[in-house]
């Protein structure tokens, strides 16, 4: 132990600890542990038509599409969340000039949309 | 008219005495519409109790000393004004996330080690000598980087982080944002020593994008989008032929 270290213990800190209910305590922080958690149900959906891709039918078609009506509003609001937040991750460059984020965000909703249309008339055309 | 007054609960903690930090109440003047919570702060050391710790230094929102928690907001003391408050009460208490060395001083060693392991200074693989002229730069090049260059190292940012709350090997917004800046310098060639660092496990990747820190910010600096950016660049330069650039 050094002579400076003798005669100048290190001070006793006190470690401060995150609290359980730290995601109740903003807005911000509720909504971004809504984020997250919309994930759960959205991967359960997943597993289940997985399973029933796998036995290739609809084990339980009431309670799936209950399930699904359940998991539509979570699967939106993730999808809303990930999409607003393109404009803040995208960084783009046309003829030397940085592409507006509005234009980035809407492009995304765009192809969101337009990619949601196409899967449905696809299965709509693919339905006996 | 009587006078007005507002109360300020701070935290006290004397690590020689508590075993935990505590809050004081003290009744003072509000006797300028002008007046800051640091002024609170400053009224309280030199007339109630000379006893209270806290950091300051420029009072004008650009040293980056004075953060601490206002009602539960991470904030600057010197642009936090009493107005917005009164007649609520205040309470300030330590940065959240850091350890409490005395009343509102928290530890920023952590802090410290971080910024400097992104070296967010400029690199040169071979410095050109002075008599070679400048390092040219237009205005649109500067706008690349610009915003992540007003960071104060104030730490507000790292207070309202819960990823870094959550676990402090975090390397966290503002020495993320910084690395950015200095990526982003057509002057810099270091990308490849700040990567390891920033491209870690517990770099970039450990950010879940709450985007609070780039809500407290006092700058207007968007560590968040720093982070996510960085995020994307690191993917293009691993996925991409091209990408793993110098």
């Amino acid at each position: 132990m050094s002579a400076d270290a003798e005669t100048h213990p290190a001070p006793r800190l006190y470690r401060w600890r995150m609290p359980a209910n730290w995601w109740t305590r903003n807005r911000h922080y509720f909504l971004y542990v809504l984020r997250e958690f919309t994930s759960l149900p959205l991967a359960i959906w997943l597993l289940w038509l997985l399973y029933d891709i796998s036995e290739t039918r609809l084990v339980q078609p009431t309670a799936f599409a209950v399930f699904s009506i359940v998991c539509l509003p979570f699967a939106l609001y993730h999808s809303w969340t990930f999409l607003s937040l393109a404009g803040s991750i995208i960084h783009i460059k046309v003829l030397d000039r940085p592409v507006s984020p509005r234009l980035i965000v809407a492009s995304q909703f765009a192809l969101w949309i337009g990619g949601t249309l196409v899967i449905g008339l696809l299965l709509l055309w693919l339905a006996p | 008219m009587p006078d007005k007054r507002i109360t300020i609960r701070a935290t006290r903690y004397d690590p020689d005495k508590d075993q935990a930090p505590r809050l004081q109440s003290y009744d003072i003047p509000f006797y300028d519409e002008s007046m800051v919570v640091l002024d609170a702060l400053n009224y309280i050391k030199s007339n109630l109790d000379g006893s209270l710790s806290y950091r300051w230094s420029c009072r004008m929102g650009i040293c980056g000393s004075c953060g601490m928690m206002v009602n539960g907001t991470p904030k600057l003391t010197c642009n936090a004004f009493l107005r917005d408050y009164w007649p609520r009460s205040i309470t300030v208490q330590p940065l959240n996330n850091f350890p409490v060395i005395r009343d509102l001083v928290i530890d920023i060693e952590d802090f410290m080690h971080k910024l400097k392991s992104v070296k967010p200074w400029i690199i040169r693989k071979q410095e050109i000598p002075l008599g070679a002229g400048e390092h040219y730069q237009t205005n649109e090049m500067i706008d690349d980087f610009r915003q992540f260059s007003e960071c104060i190292n104030c730490m507000l940012c790292y207070a309202a982080c819960p990823v870094y709350g959550l676990n402090n090997e975090f390397l966290g917004p503002a020495a993320t944002a910084l690395a950015r800046r200095y990526n982003l310098d057509s002057r810099d060639q270091g990308l490849k020593e700040r990567q390891p660092i920033v491209g870690d496990a517990e770099g970039i990747w450990e950010c879940s994008f709450v985007g609070e820190c780039s809500v407290v910010c006092p700058k207007g600096v968007d560590p968040a989008k720093a982070i996510q950016q960085t995020k994307l660049d690191t993917t293009m330069r691993f996925v991409l032929p091209y990408g793993n650039r110098d």
